[in-house]
Formats: C-alpha cells, structure tokens, sequence
C-alpha cells in the first residue's frame, strides 16, 4: 500500500520535472531575435490603416485617374500638377544637361541675405549633406573623400568654384554633378540656395590676388 | 651652469629650431600644396580620377607643357594632341584649371609627387579587446556549484549524525529520504514558485514588445560601416526624422549618391555573428540590381515601360523593426527638432550595430520616464536663448526667478497626459 503511493508520488514528481524542463524549453526556444515576438492583441499592434512604406494593394488601389470607380480607390501621392505648397520656391526647369548648365548662370540666388539663426540651420545641413565630401570647410577633405572612396571631390575654396555663378551652383546641387548625385530630394529648394548661400561664407574673398586661395587652403590642411 | 655654456646652449637650441622651421616648411610646400588642390583627383603614385602624378615630368612631351596644360585644360584638349589622348583616356571628366598656380609651386607639386613613396601599411595594433565578459553565467554557474556542495555538506551532516546515533544508541526511526523531507519539498516548491512567476511575469511583459528584434534584411546593410567607420550623419539618409512624423527610409538615390562612385566594400571584413563572412562588395550588386543601374557603362538601365523608373529596378522590401501600435502617436520631427534629443537616445549606439536590432523596449514606462527626465529647451527670457514657444509659461517663469525651479521637464508642460500620446 505505502509503497504504491510512493511510486504514485514518484510518479507526480516526474510529470513536474517534465513540464518544468518542457516550459524552459519552451522559453528559450521562443526568444529568437530574428523573430518580432509574440503579441496579445495583432489588431492592434498592427495597424489595419495603411502606414508609410506599406506596400499599397493594386487591386483596391490606382494612381491612374481613368481608372476611378467601381472598386477601384484613386490614391496618388504627387502633388497635382501646376499648383505649388504654400512658401514653396518656383520650381527649377532648366533641363539636365549642358545647354540648361550654360543657362543656369543667368539664375537669381532667391536668397539676398541670412539671419544669424538661418545662417546656422544652413551650417547644420552643411555639415550633415555636403560635408561627408566636401569637408565642413568646403575643402573637399570630408571622410568619404580622404578615405579615397570617392575621387574628383571639389575644393569649393578654390577659384574657379569662387568664380561660379550661385545659379550654376545650384543647377550642380539640383542635378548632380561629375560623381555627385542629385540632392534635390533630400534639401528643399530653398534649402539648396541657402546652402550656395553658405558656401560664398566659406569661399576666401574673390578680389584678393591669385594664389591666396591656394595658399589659405593649405593652411588649413595643414591644421 | 656658468654663463658661457648656457649661451651655447640657447645658441645650439635657437640654430636647432630654425633649422627645424625651415626644413618643414621647405618640405611641407609641395604636400601641402598638393593636399589643397590635387589629392581629390590625384593620387602621387597611383591612376585615380586622373592619373597618377608621379612621372609626369618624364611622360610630358616638352618641358613647358605643364605649365600650359594647368593654365587652360579645356584649351589645350582642343589644340595639343598630347592632351587629347589624355582626355580620351581619362574621358568624361576633364580637370579644372589652376592659373593660380605659380610656376614654381607646380615645380613643388610634382618634386613631392616623384619623391613620393607610399606609407608602409601598420598591422593591427594588438588583439582587440574582449567584450565586457557575460557576468550573469559566471555567477550561474557559482550559485549552481555553492548550491551542490551545500546539498552535500548537508547529506554528510545527517549521515554524521545516523552514525553518530547509532554509536550512542539513540533511536530515531527510519530517516526520510531527501524527496520527501518537508524542508527540502518547500524549499523546492518556494525557489520554483519564484523562478517560475519572474519567468512568466518577464514573458508576459515582454510579450508585444520586441526588444532586441534582428530582422535578417534583404541587404546586409551594415551601420557600423556607414555611420560609425565613415562618420556620415544619420540625418543624411534619414533626412525625414527632422521633418517628419516618420524615420523615413531613404530612397535608393540617396545612396546611389556615394554608390555610383563606390563599387566595392575594401574595408575590415565583415563577420556575422554565426561566424559566416559577409561579401560586401555582392551587397553593394544588390543594390545596384534593386536601382536598375549598370556600373559597368555608368548609368541606368533604358527606361523602356516609360514609367520614370530603369527597367529592373523594384523596391527594397526592408524589414520593419520598430513598431508602435496604432493607438499610439510618435513624432520624430517633435523628438528631433523641437526636443533635440540623440537618434542613439531611442535607437542605442546605431553607429555601433552591423545589423540593427531593436536597442528599448518601446513600452509605455520607458516612454514616460523619459518625459519625466529630458528637461525642454525652456525660453530664457534675460538672453532670449531657448524655444520661445515656451515664453507663454508664465507661472514657471515666475518659478525661476523666485528660484522654486531651476529647469522645467517635458511631464511639466504635460508630457505625461493621456491624450498627448494616446488620441
């Protein structure tokens, strides 16, 4: 009698440990990283709204208006043709290629002078779009130059770039120019005359003697 | 020290340091010079977006070419057959001219150009350091091994004692094996009752939040590289965090702007945590597969549907890895811009991470004890420093020229209501 209730004990014991190691396992082998994990409510976690980056359904969705109705739902990111953001610059059509570079001297910088406070933000930009070339000083010494990744970086303090017409400047920044890419999806247009703007500050002063630009230069290298 | 040999001594010192000046300086010249105005296009001794400069002298056809040839480039392409053979080999890019230049400081150019050798290349400067080593298991696997020898001390205590009673005649009836002495059992079921409760509450907390999630990305993009190695700020690709309520993913053309120059990874090998070599150069095909470009002839593949995109190019389907529900508002631009915190404030020591992986947990404590902690850019009214939206708050202005504040914190201006985050 006692000794077939120890084994029934016994045997509780073992359905424990078991259950015990089971769950353990069971824990461990759940925390993959390369999983998200589990979640209590997917409905709400996930959002049923589409959210940015989601791959839109082309059954629902058209960019095409001719395609409106019945199902079809007419969805189109662009801004509609012929109408600008409110403070939004003119938009830039000279073409991309080399008559539209001839044309683009004659362009205005919209941007006559900065405010202490914007001529900081233009620094910032500077420093976070052009500067991983062309160096915070403009000396085409930033670290994707000097790691010799990419060749040809300008040295925007030399003369022909003090000589360069701030239009064609920006038609550089506008397009890309030699190995550099467009930058017009990351500065807005007004943001890229600021930049042009910024660099003038960063250029020695044009009406000095040839070769102070050369020399100014290498001081700085030197640095 | 007598008079006389100190003025030798400041003689030989003085005669010492001139000689120091003047040898930089003569010596210095060409390298700085070339620094300024070459190194971006040319390299001494190797051909890069020009030639090599090294032995340019020796290849010229005459004596004064050079000093032509800096003066009017474009000029001399169209006149001198020497410079059009170079511009048909080194073609589209032509150089920039440099009147500045004097004579003699091309002179200096060139002289370090050929005297130039090449740095002997360092080895790795000692085995690098270990990762702070994983205390936790230590002490495991210590609590585990005092524990055992506990439990043997113990089972030698009472074996000690049955001899010790049986030597003395004491009877204390049959002794209760381990598995069913009642200290034993409680202790089990106290330490199972704690570890298995800190395990499930852990579980469930963590349950929904995916903190350390790694996704495995279509493209071994590693940040290490990008915004550690090559110092290029978060906000170049992920421009729209400043402007916008989303992180923003950066389109391909954004990295096309360095891509198309840079064709294959040459850095520190790349090693996944399994051990397994990452071919960076193949990373660097995929994009180019995902763009559309060809880095062969140079340019994009023909646009043949007409749709503005290159024939081949689709979308990269990265892996989403941070994700709030949708009863939650967050604003990057609002944390960025306005807040001026760190992206690593959120997103831990990105440039750190080859792959990235989710650094907090995104839970809603951790969301509010920040706004607890991080102090606003509060309006300074004497220097008008600070975020002047902040100049409406005139009870905490008051505040701090009476001295009961020194800073004011985002849950003073109600950073920790409901509805700031959930509406």
């Amino acid at each position: 009698m006692l000794k077939l209730k120890r084994q029934g004990v016994m045997k509780k014991i073992t359905i424990i440990v078991l259950i015990i190691i089971g769950c353990t396992t069971a824990f461990v082998s759940c925390d993959s990283k390369r999983l998200p994990g589990k979640i209590y409510m997917p409905d709400m976690a996930y959002s049923r709204a589409y959210e940015s980056y989601a791959l839109r359904d082309s059954t629902k969705f058209t960019m095409d208006i001719s395609k409106l109705g019945g199902n079809m739902i007419f969805y189109n990111n662009m801004s509609v043709q012929g109408t600008l953001k409110r403070g939004e610059l003119f938009p830039y059509t000279l073409p991309n290629d080399s008559v539209g570079y001839a044309m683009s001297a004659s362009v205005k910088n919209p941007i006559n002078s900065m405010t202490k406070n914007q001529m900081a933000e233009t620094q910032r930009l500077f420093n976070i779009n052009c500067a991983i070339c062309h160096g915070d000083k403009g000396v085409g010494n930033g670290p994707i130059s000097t790691g010799g990744y990419v060749g040809g970086v300008a040295n925007l303090t030399q003369p022909a770039y003090i000589a360069m017409a701030d239009g064609t400047m920006f038609h550089s920044i506008h397009y890309g120019k030699g190995v550099m890419g467009s930058y017009a999806s990351q500065l807005t247009k007004q943001q890229r005359w600021m930049i042009v703007k910024y660099i003038r500050t960063l250029q020695p002063k044009a009406d000095t003697t040839t070769g102070t630009a050369a020399k100014d230069t290498s001081a700085i290298v030197k640095k | 020290m007598n008079r006389q040999s100190k003025f030798i001594y400041r003689f030989l010192a003085s005669l010492l340091f001139l000689n120091i000046i003047s040898n930089s300086s003569f010596a210095a010249d060409g390298e700085a010079l070339f620094k300024a105005n070459c190194s971006n296009c040319h390299k001494p001794d190797q051909d890069y977006t020009g030639p090599a400069l090294k032995g340019a002298v020796a290849r010229q056809p005459n004596a004064e070419w050079i000093y032509k040839w800096m003066k009017n480039p474009a000029g001399m392409i169209a006149a001198d057959p020497y410079a059009k053979n170079l511009y048909d080999k080194w073609k589209p890019t032509v150089m920039t001219a440099f009147g500045q230049l004097k004579k003699e400081e091309v002179d200096a150019i060139l002289k370090y150009a050929n005297d130039y050798v090449a740095p002997v290349a360092k080895g790795p400067v000692g085995g690098e350091q270990p990762d702070g080593e994983n205390n936790s298991l230590l002490f495991g696997i210590l609590t585990l091994a005092l524990a055992i020898i506990a439990f043997i001390l113990l089972q030698v205590n009472s074996n000690l004692r049955k001899l010790t009673d049986e030597k003395e005649g004491v009877l204390r009836g049959e002794p209760v094996p381990f598995y069913r002495n009642k200290t034993y059992l409680m202790t089990a079921v106290f330490l199972l009752f704690g570890m298995g409760g800190y395990l499930t509450i852990n579980a469930a907390m963590g349950l929904g939040r995916s903190k350390h999630y790694q996704p495995q990305q279509p493209i071994y993009y590693s940040h290490k590289v990008h915004a550690g190695i090559n110092q290029i700020n978060c906000l170049y690709c992920h421009g729209g965090a400043q402007d916008s309520k989303q992180g923003s993913i950066p389109s391909v053309n954004v990295c096309m702007n360095c891509h198309m120059a840079i064709k294959e990874y040459k850095g520190e090998q790349i090693v996944r945590e399994d051990g397994s070599q990452v071919n960076g150069t193949a990373e660097i095909q995929k994009l180019y597969s995902y763009t559309g470009w060809n880095p062969e002839k140079k340019e994009y593949n023909p646009d043949n549907n007409k749709d503005g995109i290159p024939d081949g190019a689709h979308p990269i389907e990265w892996i989403r890895i941070h994700n709030l529900p949708d009863h939650v508002y967050f604003n990057h631009s609002q944390h960025i811009k306005v807040g001026k915190q760190n992206c690593q404030t959120c997103h831990g020591n990105i440039q750190e991470m080859p792959e990235v992986y989710q650094f907090s947990d995104l839970s809603m404590g951790w969301c509010i004890n920040c706004h607890r902690e991080s102090k606003v850019d509060f309006y300074n009214k004497d220097d008008s420093t600070g975020n002047k939206f902040y100049s409406i708050y005139e009870k905490f202005h008051t505040d701090i020229k009476n001295h009961k504040l020194d800073s004011v914190t985002v849950e003073k201006i109600g950073g920790t209501e409901c509805q700031k985050c959930h509406y």
